[in-house]
């Protein structure tokens, strides 16, 4: 039934706010990033939330995401999170099915990034930490910013130029390696166990 | 609208909504699904692609503006996100529409929601390779 429809991924960009995900989307993505909007009033069940935009319509936080078609049968959609921790309860929406997070970091502003890491962490997402090099320059080596986080040694923390074209794509390239691993281990530990 | 973007690579082509026409948009979102804010189908996932069953010729003359954009853009497979940001409509509303059509049997959506799906060890070698093409 399924044979013309292809296999859609997709992978979540975290961070704080202004930190560069919709940046690191749209270097990397087949399309300018587009914005949807999710609707805070009929998706949070009835939670009563003073959001950001309050229209007659509604109030609405918006994600960006952006697309890369990796073949006639594949497409992978990166999906920004609305950047203030007051919408962390919107991401279940985003999170669930994805592949993994990049977790996106301004070192000048470590702490905005604490509620993403706890959150994937949380729910047992394969996730990559990506130190963000703002004009070029980084004030913090990676191992550094590790011990600020605390994140497991199999967490990867890297330095990627969020407008960098190569270290977005290697980043990918690094969480999609540690989904796999974790992957292949269920699988084996599954058969060890029937 | 001049319908059909002209896109020949799969998985369609949308570019970003047009902030003009939604400026103009005064119709309150939920009057397009007649106040339904689900669907019977379930909650179809941010990414799930939808794919038209019929060509836009087929919708009868009834059809609103929205089913005809929905049908018009998924003549290639095109998520749920990208319908919402294309109608200037949230993804709520967005739901219920393409459910509403899915009933119909205008359109199929290929549900995403499976985690399993994700943990597939093929499935990932697959997406890694692409990724690594890129």
């Amino acid at each position: 039934m399924h044979s013309d429809l292809p296999v859609s991924m997709k992978i979540v960009v975290a961070g704080g706010y202004a930190v560069g995900k919709t940046t690191l989307v749209g270097t990397i993505s087949e399309i300018e990033p587009l914005t949807t909007e999710a609707d805070i009033t009929v998706e949070s069940l009835g939670v009563d939330f003073p959001g950001p935009v309050t229209t007659k319509t509604g109030t609405t936080v918006a994600m960006d995401f952006g697309r890369i078609t990796l073949g006639p049968d594949m497409i992978l959609y990166l999906f920004g999170t609305p950047g203030q921790d007051r919408f962390l309860f919107l991401w279940d929406e985003l999170v669930r099915g994805a592949v993994g997070g990049i977790v996106l970091v301004d070192t000048r502003r470590i702490e905005d990034c604490f509620p993403a890491v706890d959150y994937f962490e949380h729910l047992g997402i394969p996730f990559v930490v990506a130190v963000n090099l703002f004009h070029g320059v980084y004030r913090h080596h990676p191992r550094e910013v590790r011990e600020a986080l605390s994140v497991p040694a199999n967490v990867p923390v890297v330095l990627c130029d969020a407008r960098n074209r190569l270290h977005v794509k290697e980043t990918l390239v690094l969480l999609v390696e540690g989904a796999l691993r974790r992957a292949q281990m269920a699988g084996a530990s599954a058969q060890a166990g029937s | 609208m001049s319908g059909r973007e002209p896109d020949g690579r799969p998985g369609g082509g949308p570019r970003p909504a047009d902030p003009a026409r939604r400026a103009r948009s005064v119709v309150r979102p939920y009057v397009l699904t007649r106040g339904r804010t689900s669907s019977a189908l379930g909650v179809f996932a941010l990414h799930a692609p939808v794919l038209a069953l019929i060509g836009p010729e087929q919708l009868g003359r009834k059809a609103t503006p929205e089913d005809r954009k929905i049908i018009d853009l998924c003549q290639t497979p095109t998520s749920v996100a990208e319908l919402s940001a294309r109608l200037g409509a949230p993804v709520g509303v967005v739901r219920v529409l393409v459910g509403d059509l899915v009933e119909a049997r205008m359109v199929q959506v290929r549900q995403t929601e499976d985690p399993s799906e994700h943990r597939d060890v093929r499935l990932l070698e697959r997406l890694l390779e692409g990724i690594r093409a890129l």
